[in-house]
């Protein structure tokens, strides 16, 4: 498919809030040490391409998978990205403040981060909002956007940078595994149907030439959607798992008379 | 002659690229087998005469580490050829159920319990326990149930598909060379599991539309004495018709095997008995004591009547 | 070391006779251990004779000598036999005898619950076995698969007892599990902190959440199954717009995850003997339990690796290829680490150690295979052949009966006192390494000759005869061996020689008391400053809270109460997600706008969406009003407690009775659970739902009698949290049911 390099887009509207978010980091987090710089750079990248690459092209409208792609991304590795380029003590700074504590707290309750996460695959998968997202470039912005907060929300309790937020090790590899069980269910669900889950994708209006080739490619709609489906399954329980796998680490290598389980209540 | 390994006896491109593939895993396989079992039995080795306490050594995670990266790549390798095969296998669009527009089946199978039916699409026939094919030539096979779940298996030509019901599959069958390939129900089906075998016959090109041509008959009137007799029976006397098929008569059930070619087919019974005019007697005298368990009851004939059936059924086409 | 206990009479308090009665009745965990070993070992003797049957009958080709019926119920009793009756059991025996022993516990969490969930198994034996008296033994294999085990294929009641006793062994262990679960959170003796627990007590720990999570996929599909049977349904009916693959999956989602609750316990036993015979410290102890967790994390993924024949599509199979590959790394990388464990080490070569290193060879050859078979094509030509057969048979008998081996071999001088024979124990080792070998390794020619798996005889096709004699004539040896292991348990039991308090020179806690333990466990227990405390109390000098530091224990354990309730939910929540998934896929079919399975009824014709709305809102506000009655208890206001928990039941009672209310104009109406396949997912989802309220009416029921003798009080306030996270759990599943079944039916 010689048309798949032609459809990177770089006038995508992606550049701005990636333009603000660069300039905000280093604003706040001046002397953020180089490593967490590059996971922020990271996540900014990811985010970029998200948009401009032809995955951000195929998203909009042509191929599901592809929407999956550009949402996973978005809900899980930008804001994981985020999070670890976090600099520990000025975030601790920030959130001394009562307020802004008291938010912190209510974001490290897990419920809360469960139910976003979880909820934001959920709720925009339902076949009206996600259509209307993918047809609307405003209510998709609302969907993007929410997506990298909801994430943010997600990855808090248990890889925040302030050591108070974070679940015990072991309730945050409860916490992964049960948000493992909503994407499988919501994946399973979009696999194995017969209903189009996202009608927007069921029949593309051909704009830049591609559907022929993505059909002839055997990217009909139906497999589109299996595919999708498996996406959303497979790959975020494999974060989810490395994600245990870290949160492991960390508590067996807990220092010895470490008070930190004592402290996170 | 019968292949003695059918796995390793590939005789069509799909089987062959299979075949490929497990050679390639086994290989590996062996490889980390050796290093495993050879590492374990020089620790042994070394540690059966230490008598002094060992140096306690609670372990390294650079070293586990190191050891980790090993299997990781070789798992990720296993797997990409893996996924490479299985796109290629499945190139056709049979990721849902459903047949690929305008894309008719070249052969419908359909699994019973315990035999196979094969219909030539294009054609009137319809036949059981064998399946005639012409070599060179990828035949897009559909697969149905017509009962429980079955699986459909010919280890020379291609790989396996349950055959369910409810839904349809579809695989590629095709052969190099002409031949008889043994084909066999690989899931469990009931009582005579053992026995749903099938054989495909390959043909060159021409073979086939010569053997196409002499099945595509109808049954004609029957000539001789016993073959009148064998006929009566078969459609008034006895209750035959209830469960067979033959064409080109008022015969049309679905429940036993069709018997339209019956006497031409090189095995019964799904593969129990030879065919010979005194097996075909054996198998209608009790068809119980050959394969118990199977849904032709005995019917208790007189040796009189399973001769007039077995001339009836071999004067068939 | 050894000599401690040698030479003093063991006397049994006076107030634990070893009568056959006090047997019965005891709530001692070391004794429901012992229970449930021997009858491990019994259906052991059974199973092994009915897979001798199998492979007489094989021996050679066209053999008449037992029919094709009987055939087919033998291997599906031996493989449910094996699966749920010996392997189920022995390890749940093991677990129950050492775990709380290796933490320093007094018993298991819940004494009594455990010897309910032990006298379960023999009641489920007895129902399985029964089957055969009836003239029908089940035959449909050990998954039963539909349709063959529907009402048209199999009409015999033999499924049906299949289906009953795993439904009750399957409580029994979800039970049992729950049990292990509390022991091992709440019980750990001051000092063993989570971090400290021996990789025994870790690994089983890991198994016992995953029976909680694993069972219930399959008590769902049961039931369904059970609907089909019983009251006509057509779940799994194609004929009547079932669907035959979503009990494969079913099954599946716990058949997989069921090799892991088979294969844990074996590194868990591995890795206690490896160490204690190496005379070393496991090598990596935060890997080899971590890769334990990241196997149970993942075993929930893999299911449909059993399925790539069915035809999924090639997404679904590159998929299933890659997990089944991505779980395969933790579960193989633990071969290096008990090499390096033994390497450098003092081996000595017990029977135990034997089947250790045994197990660790045919493990590595049964998980190879294994790799093979996630090759999806590979799979394709291979599964249900021979060569799988001989691959789960290394994995289940080579490595885990191995390991289970390993295991007696080590704790037999524990649970009885007496040392076993280590002549006859090399003799029963290498009986079974020929045994097993020979009849297994044959197999896999045999799968690439193409010998289908479950076939009753075969042609005499080239080679099949000689192979299959081999493998019969190998099995012989397997059952000398298991006849040489019952002499040496039988001849130790009568002269064995003494075992001391540690004949092994072992270095977790269960070593520190006497042998058999006393009833309390321990006298006195020595300080747990590592994991290895009986280690560090006979080499001092070398002790490991010198060199290698472990997480202190922080001195805080869960209310066990609160811990079972979470399990109980957690395993319930997973059987009402695939009821409802059932609901969601027979009520949500391509080109039917209405959402309803065809003709008849459907949820927008037969449902009133607000009246349900209105006892939605009792059941609701009932959570509202427990937690008030909780909030007063914790108060100490027992008159205000006693006054909301009342209007509680009166709540549920309201919720039940509207149910009752519909379903009794649906059934006016002639909506039947066997009308359609909306009716039967309806009448099922809400049923159980129903069922489940009205239990936990009963049980609040039982609280408000307490409050009102006032035996309730905020001391005993933990069981009333407890069985209030059950009701908040209704409640909940409620909001889910009423949002999928009602809700959608307004669209």
């Amino acid at each position: 498919m010689n048309t798949l390099a032609e459809l990177w887009r770089f006038d995508s509207p992606v550049w701005l809030p990636a333009a603000m978010l660069l300039l905000g980091y280093s604003v706040v987090f001046r002397r953020a040490s180089l490593p967490r710089f590059l996971a922020f750079g990271l996540g900014l990248g990811l985010l970029v391409l998200a948009f401009i690459s032809p995955l951000g092209a195929l998203a909009d409208g042509y191929l599901f998978s592809a929407h999956m792609v550009q949402h996973l991304v978005l809900l899980l590795l930008v804001p994981l990205s985020f999070m670890l380029a976090l600099p520990p003590r000025e975030t601790e700074q920030l959130f001394a403040r009562p307020l802004a504590n008291r938010v912190g707290k209510i974001m490290a309750f897990p419920v809360v981060g469960c139910l976003l996460g979880v909820g934001a695959m959920w709720f925009w998968h339902v076949p009206s909002l996600c259509s209307a997202s993918t047809e609307n470039a405003a209510i998709g912005a609302v969907r993007d956007t929410s997506f990298v907060a909801a994430g943010l929300a997600f990855w808090w309790p248990v890889f925040s940078p302030v050591a108070r937020y974070r679940l015990e090790p072991l309730s945050g590899i409860t916490y992964l595994f049960t948000s493992c069980l909503g994407c499988t269910l919501l994946g399973i669900y979009i696999t194995f149907t017969t209903v189009s889950v996202c009608p927007a994708f069921a029949n593309p209006q051909e704009r830049i030439d591609v559907v022929t080739q993505l059909y002839d490619a055997g990217l009909t709609p139906s497999v589109d959607q299996h595919l999708g489906g498996l996406l959303m399954w497979i790959p975020p329980c494999t974060l989810y798992v490395l994600a245990s796998v870290a949160l492991l680490f960390r508590w067996y290598g807990e220092p010895p008379a470490s008070s930190e389980t004592t402290e996170a209540n | 002659m019968q292949s003695v390994f059918p796995v390793l006896e590939p005789e069509s491109p799909q089987a062959r690229a299979i075949y490929d593939l497990l050679l390639t895993v086994s290989l590996i396989c062996g490889v980390i087998f050796l290093i495993t079992t050879g590492l374990l039995l020089i620790a042994i080795w070394t540690g059966r005469k230490r008598r002094d306490l060992p140096r306690q050594d609670f372990g390294s995670h650079r070293k586990e580490l190191a050891w980790m990266v090993a299997p990781v790549i070789v798992t990720l390798w296993i797997t990409a050829i893996t996924i490479k095969l299985i796109l290629t296998i499945s190139a056709v669009p049979e990721a849902h159920p459903g047949l690929p527009e305008g894309k008719q089946a070249d052969l419908i199978v359909r699994g019973h319990q315990w035999y196979w039916e094969v219909q030539y699409p294009d054609t009137n026939v319809i036949d059981a326990g064998e399946i005639h094919i012409p070599i060179g030539k990828p035949l897009y096979v559909q697969l149905e149930s017509a009962d429980v779940i079955h699986c459909f298996w010919v280890p020379q030509l291609a790989r396996k598909i349950d055959v369910i019901p409810g839904r349809q599959n579809y695989i590629w069958l095709e052969a190099d060379k002409p031949g008889t390939y043994q084909g066999r129900c690989a899931e469990f089906c009931g009582t005579q599991h053992a026995w749903m075998n099938f054989l495909v016959i390959a043909h060159t090109e021409d073979d086939y539309a010569k053997w196409l041509a002499g099945k595509d008959a109808d049954a004609e009137k029957p000539k001789v004495t016993d073959e009148e007799a064998g006929e009566r029976l078969f459609f008034t006397e006895q209750t035959c018709v209830n469960c067979h098929a033959i064409q080109g008569t008022t015969a049309t059930a679905d429940i036993g095997p069709n018997l339209t070619h019956v006497a031409r087919r090189k095995q019964l019974g799904g593969g129990i008995l030879e065919n010979s005019t005194e097996n075909l007697a054996l198998w209608l005298k009790n068809p119980q004591a050959i394969k118990p368990g199977c849904k032709m009851p005995n019917f208790k004939l007189t040796d009189e009547q399973v001769r007039q059936l077995v001339a009836y059924l071999e004067s068939l086409p | 070391m050894t000599v401690g206990l040698l030479d003093k009479p063991q006397v049994e308090p006076a107030d634990s006779p070893w009568g056959l009665f006090s047997w019965v009745a005891s709530v001692d965990h070391k004794r429901i251990g012992i229970m449930y070993m021997l009858l491990a070992v019994f259906f052991l003797t059974v199973g092994g004779c009915e897979a001798l049957l199998i492979r007489l009958q094989l021996a050679w080709p066209n053999n008449g000598f037992i029919s094709p019926q009987f055939f087919n119920q033998l291997f599906t009793m031996h493989g449910t036999t094996m699966v749920f009756l010996v392997g189920m059991p022995v390890f749940t025996g093991f677990s129950n005898y050492i775990l709380p022993l290796q933490i320093g516990a007094k018993d298991v969490a819940f004494p009594r619950l455990n010897a309910m969930s032990f006298w379960m198994l023999p009641f489920g034996a007895v129902l399985l076995y029964f089957s055969f008296f009836t003239g029908a033994a089940p035959d449909a294999g050990w998954f039963s698969y539909a349709p063959l085990s529907t009402n048209a294929y199999s009409l015999m009641d033999g499924v049906t007892y299949w289906i009953l006793a795993l439904i009750v062994m399957g409580i029994g262990s979800v039970a049992g599990a729950i049990n292990i679960v509390a022991t091992a959170l709440c019980c750990r003796a001051p000092g063993m902190s989570l971090q400290r627990v021996p990789l025994f007590t870790w690994i089983m720990l890991m198994q016992a959440l995953l029976i909680v999570i694993t069972i219930p996929p399959l008590n769902s599909a049961l039931a369904l199954l059970l609907i089909d049977r019983w009251l006509d349904a057509a779940f799994f009916e194609p004929a009547r717009g079932g669907d035959a693959v979503l009990w494969q999956h079913f099954f599946w989602i716990f058949g997989h995850p069921e090799v892991y609750v088979f294969a844990l316990p074996a590194f868990a036993m591995i890795s206690e003997v490896i160490p204690v015979f190496s005379r070393k410290p496991i090598f990596g102890y935060a890997f080899v339990a971590g890769s334990s967790t990241v196997i149970l994390l993942l075993s929930y993924s893999v299911w449909a690796h059993h399925m790539f024949a069915v035809g999924l599509g090639p997404g679904a199979n590159v998929f299933f290829a890659a997990t089944t590959m991505l779980i395969a790394i933790p579960t193989g990388i633990k071969i290096f680490n008990w090499t390096a464990t033994i390497w450098g080490g003092q081996v000595h070569f017990t029977t135990s150690m034997l089947f250790a290193i045994a197990f660790l060879i045919q493990f590595v050859i049964g998980g190879l295979t294994g790799v093979m078979f996630a090759a999806v094509p590979i799979d394709w030509q291979l599964t249900d052949t021979y060569f799988v057969v001989a691959h789960f048979h290394y994995v289940l008998i080579g490595g885990v009966v191995f390991a289970l081996f390993a295991a007696h071999n080590y704790c037999f001088p524990k649970i009885t006192g007496r040392m076993l024979d280590e002549r006859l124990g090399k003799w029963q080792f290498w009986l079974w390494v020929f045994g097993f070998n020979g009849t297994f390794m044959v197999q896999h020619f045999l799968g690439l000759m193409g010998m289908p798996r479950r076939v009753y005889t075969y042609a005499d096709n080239p080679g099949w005869f000689a192979l299959n004699l081999f493998s019969s004539v190998s099995a012989l040896f397997m059952a000398a061996g298991t006849l040489v292991f019952l002499y040496n348990v039988g001849r130790s039991l009568l002269r064995g020689e003494r075992a001391g308090n540690n004949p092994w020179s072992a270095f977790t806690l269960e070593w520190a008391t006497s042998s058999p333990p006393p009833p309390e466990n321990f006298q006195s227990l020595p300080p747990i400053k590592s994991r290895r405390p009986v280690w560090d109390m006979d080499h001092p000098e070398m002790a490991d809270w010198k060199t290698e530091r472990t997480a202190e224990d922080g001195g805080r354990r869960p209310s066990k109460a609160l811990i079972a309730a979470w399990a109980f939910v957690a395993s319930e929540a997973i059987f009402f997600t695939l009821l409802l998934v059932t609901y969601v896929v027979f009520n949500t079919r391509a080109g039917l706008d209405d959402g309803s399975p065809g003709d008849g009824p459907s949820a927008a014709s037969s449902l009133s969406v607000v009246r349900t709305g209105v006892f939605s809102v009792f059941l609701l506000t009932s959570s509202l009003t427990f937690w008030l009655a909780e909030r007063n208890l914790k108060r100490r206001r027992q008159r205000a407690f006693k006054t909301w928990l009342a209007v509680t039941i009166g709540l549920g009672s309201l919720f039940v009775a509207g149910q009752v209310w519909e379903y009794a104009g649906l059934l006016a109406d002639n909506v039947t659970i066997s009308s359609n396949l909306f009716a039967s997912t309806f009448f099922t989802v809400t049923g159980f739902h129903g069922l489940h309220v009205t239990a936990g009416l009963v049980a609040l029921g039982v609280m408000l009698w307490f409050g009102y003798k006032n035996y309730l009080t905020e001391k005993r306030g933990k069981v009333f949290s407890a069985i209030g996270i059950y009701w908040h759990f209704v409640d909940v599943v409620w909001i889910a049911v009423f949002s999928i079944i009602y809700l959608r039916a307004l669209q």
